[in-house]
């Protein structure tokens, strides 16, 4: 038998569990798998055809269960899901090698246990990525959601209970795709991707909402969709340092993933949008995009008011997941692109960002924002990549998600639509005020007299922060090159293509050249410099040679503004929506309660009448009926 | 266009505005000395202004960041010139398009929010704090605004929607179009400005001039030139998104000094909102007017 090329991609990444699982207490182990992600990465760009020209590698292992044949293949989807997957894996990695992963054992965590989990995650989630079918992506869809169980328990304490909460969310999320599945099945007979095609002409309205709302909530419940959100901040952020760069890259990008993948390209854009909410003007589509918009909103304002640097970055994580969706919902050239574009830049700066936290809190111990301050002048390069890192985040140029937001923009411009444009906005501003806030409070204002004589993270930790740092700003530069890929990726989904260029996108419209927006703009930051320097030489002071407001400071007082950092604004909107998600889900869990605790004194009280008088009532309904 | 217009263009567009700007700091001066009946400062004032600062004996730096701030500041502005039509000159405008001249704008403010937050100083980092909520609160009118004339011109292309203005005329003003987005961007351009009475993040009685509070010598020089560029850029961006941009330089910078002249008339009159309230006055007024104007722009 012949090995595919994809067999190849999947027996690497199986090989690199194993040595996780056997080898992986020593401390040689970290740099071995990710020496074989550096394996998985080639294997995956031997396949780099799909990404440039399209097409499918089907992988040679094939099941048949039940009368229904399994299979896996990768197409240009899974190739580019795929790539971000084992990039970001293979640097979290490469971050977790030496010296971070001398700490953690120090402070007694199970580094093989991490390993294994890393490995787990990355294994599941490439089969998720290979499914051929709705059943294997059934399979994939659950074992992806128990490797991320385990990757979010293994620290325990908070961490542990973040996880539970995540995996009820992930079990009745899987319930929903699987009755989803039951739906095609009974009107197809078949569990083929295409019986999704098939099953969705033979079906009437009503259920063809029913599969919309299974599938789009079992799948929203990984993206963090709201008003399924409230799991996936705890859980990320108390992962381990590397495993939240590596979550908070990809993990839920595979909901992503399975609704590109069943109601884009299977059930389509169209018919969604054909399906028409009662008793308004909106349609299936218009829901979705608002889901979307309300998930980047809320979220964003959220992360602001948090006051730990590792729950700020999750929160932001759920909220950019908003504009995924919404890119991919409005479903034009320019929308398509940009969707599918942030999944990529989401992933290189939400993996820096959390890598240098990490480094932050390997170096003092903690990320509570309102503890740290001043650490530029002891940890400069870190500084430079939390920098690179929330420019991308917040969307301003040079930076990659400039250009991914830009395009959502424009397709939500292009199609008419202000509200969402003006949810987008305003997402993409308070994210710029959050982010301020961190790095303010890390980096900027005072040094504390404990951070005196902290140093710059180790170099293990510092080069793969600095190669995302370059990722982040050459795909700004040069967007074409994810572009190229995300071409690929929109027509195997059947989305339209638009029409890019190495620096940006063309359109009638208005197009976009960043290598020109940056060129001038570095041009002009040269402008300035040459103003600046050119003027006197100026003297560098210590931080306590301070204003204020006639007193002298001294290095006991603490001089540094960083609680509540946005008073006037939270004045205002603080109470508007305070745990109004929590009261939701302690809403659900109480009905939830109360049907369990009825269905039990129906089951205890065993009187025989009674039995017969419900049954009787269900037959005679059932009949009527 | 060759290679060398263009570059002369790049170079030109900054420096017009640099000297634009300074005329309008005059302007804004001398508005104020009339309302407070002095006589105000003579002509060549902001001129001298930036060379006594930049050639200060005593230049206190906090550390690199604070200096670097400084650079963004006024680079981020410079950058953007290069982005706004003036007539005659287009530059890159074609390249970036309003949304992206609008992110770039925030790149001065942006830059500046570092080089303050390195300065250690608790009213630095207040002043910032706030400057980032004024403009989460007048950018959301801003968006719909521009969001407004965007989809009117059905392009994103400064050129083109000036172009559409200049067809007919008066007729076919932005502001003749869409007075109500007209009004409510002038309301949002006046807070964009910070000036009173939305000056909450300078607020020298409270916060002791909040980011300006550790700047000095060419530290504050650097900021006296990002006024210049910031004044400049607002009133012409209003120009060409409502007043039909400029046909000639006369009535280009007659337009764009008349357009400042309004907020700057009404600043001074005014003492200054508590935070709160400027969110609320902007997320009410020129929201609802912009939100009716965006409709009548869709009917």
């Amino acid at each position: 038998m012949m090995l595919t090329l994809l067999d190849e991609l999947l027996l690497f990444s199986g090989a690199t569990l194993l040595v996780a699982l056997f080898i992986g207490r020593g401390l040689a182990a970290g740099w071995m798998v990710t020496i074989l992600y550096g394996g998985q990465l080639l294997a995956l760009l031997k396949m780099a055809v799909l990404g440039y020209e399209g097409g499918t590698i089907a992988s040679s292992l094939t099941l048949e269960v039940m009368g229904q044949a399994l299979s896996w293949r990768f197409d240009a989807l899974s190739w580019f899901f795929a790539l971000i997957t084992i990039g970001s894996a293979l640097l979290s990695s490469w971050f977790s090698c030496g010296a971070w992963e001398r700490s953690y054992i120090r402070q007694g965590g199970n580094i093989w246990l991490f390993h294994t989990a890393m490995a787990l995650n990355v294994f599941t989630m490439l089969i998720l990525l290979a499914s051929g079918d709705l059943l294997s992506l059934f399979i994939g869809w659950e074992l992806v959601s128990w490797a991320g169980f385990l990757l979010m328990a293994l620290a325990g304490g908070v961490a542990a209970r973040a996880a539970m909460r995540y995996i009820t969310y992930a079990m009745a999320g899987g319930m929903a795709i699987f009755g989803g599945l039951a739906l095609i099945y009974t009107a197809s007979g078949s569990l083929q991707l295409e019986a999704v095609t098939t099953a969705v002409e033979q079906m009437s309205g009503a259920k063809l909402w029913l599969l919309v709302i299974l599938f789009g909530g079992g799948f929203g419940v990984k993206m963090g969709l709201m008003p399924f959100h409230l799991w996936q901040a705890p859980a990320y952020a108390e992962t381990p340092g590397p495993g939240s760069a590596f979550l908070g890259a990809i993990s839920s990008r595979m909901g992503l993933f399975a609704i590109l993948l069943v109601l884009v390209k299977l059930f389509g854009i169209v018919k969604i949008e054909s399906l028409k909410v009662p008793f308004t003007l909106i349609d299936a589509r218009d829901l979705l995009a608002w889901i979307a918009v309300f998930t980047i909103i809320l979220p964003t304002f959220t992360a602001m008011k948090q006051n730990d640097a590792r729950h700020l970055l999750a929160w932001h994580g759920i909220g950019q997941g908003g504009y995924m969706l919404l890119g991919v919902v409005v479903a034009d050239a320019m929308g398509g692109a940009g969707g599918l574009l942030h999944v990529f830049n989401h992933a290189t700066y939400q993996a820096a960002l959390f890598m240098a936290v990490t480094a932050v809190i390997y170096r003092t111990g903690t990320s509570d924002l309102n503890k740290l301050g001043g650490l530029v002048v002891r940890m400069p390069l870190s500084f430079v990549v939390l920098l690179i890192g929330i420019i991308g985040l917040a969307g301003l140029p040079p930076m990659n998600g400039f250009v991914s937001k830009w395009l959502v923009y424009r397709s939500l411009l292009n199609q008419g639509m202000p509200l969402l444009f003006l949810a987008a906005v305003i997402g993409t501003l308070g994210t710029i005020l959050s982010v301020y806030k961190l790095i303010h409070n890390i980096f900027l204002g005072q040094l504390r007299v404990e951070h005196e004589h902290v140093s710059e993270a180790p170099w293990s930790m510092m080069i793969p922060m600095l190669i995302l740092s370059a990722i982040i700003f050459i795909t700004g530069l040069m967007p074409g090159i994810p572009l190229e890929w995300i071409a690929s990726v929109l027509q195997t989904v059947g989305l339209p293509v638009p029409d890019y260029t190495l620096g940006g996108v063309e359109s009638s419209s208005g197009s976009l050249d960043m290598i020109w927006v940056i060129g001038v703009l570095f041009a002009g930051f040269g402008v300035g410099a040459l103003v600046f320097y050119s003027a006197g030489r100026s003297k560098r002071v210590h931080q306590l040679d301070n204003y204020a407001g006639g007193h002298f400071l001294s290095a006991d007082v603490r001089y540094q503004y960083s609680d509540n950092f946005y008073a006037g604004l939270m004045h205002l909107i603080g109470g508007w929506y305070r745990g109004s998600f929590l009261w939701l889900e302690r809403g659900i869990t109480s009905l939830v309660e109360f049907l369990s605790l009825g269905m039990q004194g129906l089951y205890r009280r065993a009187n025989a009448e009674f039995y017969l008088l419900t049954t009787a009532l269900f037959v005679i309904a059932w009949v009527v009926i | 266009m060759s290679a060398t217009e263009l570059l002369i263009e790049l170079i030109l567009m900054p420096l017009v505005a640099f000297v634009v700007g300074m005329m309008m700091v005059l302007m804004m001066r001398r508005i104020a000395a009339k309302l407070q009946r002095r006589i105000g400062p003579p002509f060549f004032q902001p001129l001298y202004d930036i060379v006594k600062l930049h050639s200060k004996k005593t230049q206190v730096s906090h550390g690199l960041i604070h200096d670097i701030g400084i650079v963004m500041a006024m680079g981020g502005y410079i950058a953007a010139e290069t982005l706004l039509p003036v007539p005659g000159m287009n530059g890159i405008a074609e390249k970036g398009g309003i949304i992206t001249l609008l992110y770039l704008m925030m790149i001065p403010s942006l830059g500046l929010a570092l080089g303050v937050g390195q300065c250690a100083n608790p009213n630095g980092s207040i002043g910032i704090a706030r400057a980032l909520t004024a403009m989460l609160a007048y950018d959301i009118p801003l968006v719909i605004v521009v969001f407004g004339v965007a989809y009117a011109a059905g392009t994103t292309n400064l050129i083109d929607i000036i172009a559409v203005q200049q067809a007919g005329g008066f007729e076919t003003w932005g502001a003749t179009q869409m007075p109500l987005l007209a009004i409510a961007g002038l309301i949002a351009m006046h807070a964009s400005l910070g000036k009173q009475p939305f000056e909450i993040y300078i607020a020298p009685a409270e916060i002791a001039t909040g980011p300006m509070v550790e700047m000095g010598g060419k530290y504050l020089g650097g900021l006296f030139v990002m006024q210049c560029f910031q004044l400049y850029t607002t009133s012409v961006l209003y120009v060409c998104l409502f007043l039909g941009g400029g046909t000639n330089w006369f009535d280009f910078l007659l337009k764009s000094f008349l357009v400042l002249a309004i907020p700057m008339s009404i600043a001074y009159l005014f003492p200054r909102y508590r935070t709160e309230d400027l969110l609320r006055l902007m997320w009410k007024w020129p929201v609802m007017l912009g939100l009716i104007g965006v409709a009548f722009v869709f009917v």
